[in-house]
């Protein structure tokens, strides 16, 4: 057997656990595949909304992390699902849009899945160490331009990657890919203590990776994406700069099949979503994170991805930063 | 506020039965979760974290941290008893327990395990709350140069695991290294070894290499040779661990335990490098060296000391600086968010009452894992007892279960019965598996902090000695390099 | 085989992976941008030094092998009956092959079963109807604690579905 086949055979296991025509949806507890590993962004949000989420749809949801290869194994898992609503993926911006932008190798695309909706909204901000001398954004193109600079992501093909050399460019550094220096790092985490440790001179990720050091003081923020100022993040927001393009650049997560998911069920998560999201609990949770609830419909969910992902992708072409190999 | 002021505050927080009946339940947990193959420490803390956010906060983060030590502690029974580390922590164990039950002496090892594990855990804790300042704002200053010279000189490490032949060591941790380069590039994010198939992007699963490579040989000797163990008694027996084995191990227990400590204050190194780091100190130490690996309850005195040793100082680079050290407190960090906390330099003066606290809660959770663990230790009794004919095909489908629910991936089972045949033939040939346990475990560390450097300098190699840091760890690895060197020269010349 | 035969085998195998690895598999395998901008940063860099070091030490191997004094000792005990042996670790593969096709198929419970029973009477357990009942029931204590209790989705194949 060829290791393709054994792949197929893997999912093929995942698709088994749901098969049978659905008399009525759903008749037996659904499988929600995590694409990133215990406690990171992703999963502490699909593990906050699984309890409200699980009033609403009746029956059990199943949380199983599929981690490797920046998502996508966990991805293709349900891509090869059946789709009949029994195996759902919880999406990320990473997993989603930057990934099929920059990696031409990727063993899926957008069109491999639907998407039901689309349930929080996750500002990026940029930050430096406090005793680096960088005060705005202006002082760290200056920085890049002169002498160059040097920021950390959680791997090749993350948001923080795609991120950074998009506020570079959007601040007018020619070039980024040459004059800012990627060091990649093993996972988020890693990434934030690279900036603390001097490793690299900034950052810019999720406020609810950073929202921890910024009110400890051991991070400066330099920058918001959103048009509204993040609360705790006193630095100013992209729209203030005169940069209406870098409101793109929001993390989400939101919940998907396979693309031959049928449209009644993808109906009932619609419903189901907008109750869950209406949770207090689950509300007070994700704020406390730093996070935006927005349930958005399927439609409404396509839309806002598909957008997002055209921008990167034009980016990610005018640089040359897709990979090949 | 006074220091008996914060201590007075946290004892009004954590003086209630609450308290103790969460980090209790937290340790059982652990201990049980720890001791199935596959359900590794990190899961058994992921699982039960959603049902700490209804709880306080205080109360929740106990729970977890009594998971946490539980759990490293309980994946020292499957170790010792039919040779699967429950977690990757305690693959060190297996080198010396496993041969002490197979000579039917699983009790005093299960009973040295947990004496080390407890006296390690009381030293680490006390050394979180002695030392959290001072070593937090050590671990602030490694770099990706001081890593690669640490973890350069944690390689060393493979000559004390190697057996009686050097070279054969090296061959075995250059497999585990090649092996370890499946995936997806760090620096460029291109294929290696892939073949285009996106389970093998996320590179080997740890935990299906470890098992496949310890556990699933045992039961392939068993298919070659079934009545092999006939004759050899393999009962837990009468001999429980004595006061003057623990005498004699103390001073390895020690300096296990303070090996755990220094690892565990800087992030990213985990709890499986302290256990063999301080096994191969240990055996360089003691007189008993030819005895390491074959059975010498020093050996598992020291991985278990080394491997408890990181459980509480993981928590001095979170609660000094908000930096996770390893992925299980990534995930008890995602727990003080919820309840809106901010670990940091800040929340010693803003939650300063939950802070000691949970230092009280701590110090306690040392003596509660002592009870529970003895507990379990004699639930789990009846398993050294099962006919080894019954207990194979057992094990066999607990690895199956078991590795399969770590990642929920077929896949991985796959992996673990490809590793399981080349873990037989490395055994047939007298390969020792340790070797590529280790190297597949530091290798990929050692490349990416490598490339990362490289790429703060812009290619200069001067980069790393950059610091007082580098030169240390460059000069113990050049000693031990020479030492190792002329020991195997010493040892050529008498066979020779 | 003895000790010597061994050691000079494993370097010849070493050294002739090596070989592959450097001459075939690194160049067709793993991928390497074109706009590289230093040698020690490429994917392709590790690999190489890791092949170059397996063939030393096979070398080394060959080496040491040479010099070591000739004995009749064998490596490993010798069992009774190698031929029956060989032919049970071959049945232990196909069984392998066998539960890791079935598993997405069947279900990982009832393979489990199929594969505990199998196994038991490979290895001609003297406790028959125990290893019976065992393999009924230990997949199905797991099935409840990993599926109930740790919440994991255990693969369900088509024909069963356990609750």
């Amino acid at each position: 057997m060829t290791l393709r086949k054994l792949g197929a055979a893997c999912a093929l296991g995942l698709g088994l656990i749901a098969t049978t025509a659905f008399a009525e949806y759903p008749e037996r507890p659904i499988n929600m595949v995590i694409p990133y590993g215990p406690g990171g962004a992703t999963d502490i949000s699909a593990r906050a909304i699984a309890e409200p989420l699980g009033h609403a749809v009746g029956k059990p949801l199943v949380m199983s992390n599929i981690t490797g290869a920046g998502g996508a194994t966990g991805s293709v898992a349900v891509q090869n699902a059946k789709g009949d609503g029994y195996t759902m993926l919880f999406a990320r911006v990473g997993s989603h849009t930057v990934n099929p932008a920059m990696k031409a190798t990727l063993p899926y695309t957008l069109d491999d899945f639907r998407f039901v909706t689309v349930y929080e909204i996750n500002p990026v901000a940029c930050a430096v160490r406090p005793d680096s001398g960088i005060e705005t954004i202006e002082d760290l193109v200056a920085l890049t331009n002169k002498e160059g600079s040097s920021y950390s992501s959680s791997g090749v093909g993350s948001m923080l990657h795609l991120a950074a050399v998009f506020v570079l460019d959007e601040f007018g550094v020619e070039n980024p890919l040459e004059k800012a220096t990627h060091i990649p790092q093993k996972g988020g985490g890693e990434a934030a203590t690279a900036v603390l440790n001097g490793t690299v001179t900034f950052i810019c990720t999720n406020t609810s990776a950073l929202a921890g050091f910024v009110a400890n003081g051991q991070l400066k923020p330099i920058l918001v994406t959103t048009a509204e100022p993040v609360v705790g993040f006193d630095a100013p927001t992209a729209v203030d700069l005169g940069k209406p393009a870098l409101t793109q650049l929001v993390g989400w997560t939101g919940i998907a099949g396979p693309d031959d998911l049928p449209d009644e069920v993808a109906a009932k998560w619609g419903a189901w979503m907008a109750e869950a999201a209406n949770d207090p609990g689950f509300v007070d949770q994700m704020n406390a994170l730093g996070s935006v609830i927005h349930v958005m419909s399927p439609e409404e969910a396509n839309t806002f991805i598909q957008k997002q992902y055209e921008t990167f992708r034009a980016l990610v072409d005018k640089l040359g930063m897709r990979i090949e190999g | 506020m006074s220091l008996f002021d914060n201590v007075m505050a946290g004892l009004a927080l954590v003086g209630n039965i609450n308290a103790f009946l969460s980090l209790a339940i937290g340790i059982v947990i652990g201990v049980i979760g720890g001791a199935i193959p596959g359900i590794s420490a990190t899961m058994a803390v992921a699982l039960a974290l959603p049902f700490t956010f209804p709880m306080e906060a205080i109360n929740g983060i106990l729970l977890l941290l009594g998971v946490y030590k539980g759990g490293i502690f309980g994946g020292s029974i499957p170790a010792i008893l039919i040779k699967t580390p429950g977690t990757p922590a305690s693959s060190a164990t297996v080198l010396d327990g496993h041969p002490m039950a197979a000579r039917g002496e699983a009790g005093r090892a299960l009973g040295m395990a947990l004496w080390a594990s407890c006296t390690a855990d009381l030293i680490s804790n006390l050394s979180l709350i002695l030392f959290a300042g001072w070593l937090a704002s050590f671990a602030l200053s490694f770099g990706p140069p001081e890593f690669f010279a640490l973890i350069l000189f944690s390689l060393t490490i493979i000559a004390g695991v190697s057996g009686d032949s050097l070279l054969r060591g090296a061959l075995s941790a250059l497999l585990g290294l090649l092996l370890a380069t499946i995936g997806l590039d760090l620096i460029y994010g291109t294929n290696r070894f892939t073949f285009g198939d996106p389970n093998l992007m996320g590179g080997l699963n740890f935990i299906a290499v470890l098992i496949g490579l310890f556990a699933i040989p045992e039961i392939l000797n068993t298919v070659w040779h079934p009545t092999g163990h006939l004759g050899n008694v393999q009962k837990l027996g009468k001999n429980w661990v004595t006061f003057a084995d623990y005498r004699r191990c103390f001073k390895t227990i020690v300096r296990g335990s303070f090996i755990g400590v220094f690892l565990g204050s800087i992030p990213g190194i985990g709890a499986a490098p302290a256990a063999f780091l301080s096994y191969s100190e240990a055996r360089r130490k003691s007189p008993n060296k030819a005895n390491f690996g074959k059975g010498e309850i020093e050996g598992v005195a020291a991985s278990e000391a080394g491997n408890n040793g990181v459980a509480g100082a993981t928590l001095i680079p979170l609660l000094a600086l908000g930096v996770p050290g390893d992925v299980i407190t990534a995930i008890i960090i995602g727990a003080f968010m919820v309840h809106g906390l901010q670990p940091g330099p800040m929340m010693f003066v803003m939650n300063s009452d939950i802070i000691y606290g949970l230092f009280i809660g701590l110090i306690f959770s040392s003596a509660l894992l002592f009870v529970i663990g003895g507990l379990a230790i004699r639930g789990f009794k009846p398993v050294a007892d099962i006919p080894r004919r019954i207990l194979m095909p057992m094990v066999l489908v607990l690895c199956i279960y078991g590795v399969f629910a770590v990642n929920n991936n077929l896949f991985d089972v796959g992996v673990m019965f490809v590793m399981g045949w080349v873990g037989f033939v490395m055994g047939r040939c007298h390969i020792p598996a340790a070797p590529f346990l280790i190297a597949f475990i530091l290798g990929p560390m050692l490349e990416d902090n490598f490339r990362q450097a490289m790429l703060m300098s812009g290619g200069s190699p001067v980069i790393l000695l950059r610091g007082p840091i580098t030169w240390f760890f460059w000069g113990v690895t050049a000693l031990t390099v020479i030492a190792i060197a002329r020991g195997s020269l010493d040892k050529a010349r008498e066979t020779g | 085989m003895n000790q010597q035969a061994i050691q000079l085998r494993l370097g010849i195998v070493a050294m002739l992976a090596a070989a592959f690895l450097i001459f075939y598999a690194i160049p067709n395998w793993v991928s390497s941008p074109s706009n590289v901008r230093n040698l020690v940063l490429s994917p392709l860099f590790w690999p190489y030094i890791l092949s170059g070091l397996t063939g030393l030490v096979g070398l080394g191997l060959v080496i040491a092998g040479r010099r070591m004094s000739a004995t009749t000792e064998p490596v490993n005990d010798a069992i009774e009956d190698p031929r029956a042996g060989l032919v049970r670790l071959c049945a232990m593969a196909g069984l392998m092959a066998l539960v890791f096709w079935a598993m997405p198929r069947l279900g990982m419970v009832w393979t489990s079963m199929l594969a505990f029973a199998a196994m038991a009477f490979l290895i001609r357990t003297r406790h028959p109807v125990t290893a019976v009942v065992c393999a009924a029931l230990t997949p199905l204590v797991l099935y409840a604690f990993f599926a109930h209790v740790a919440g994991v989705a255990i693969p369900q194949g088509i024909l069963v579905r356990l609750p």
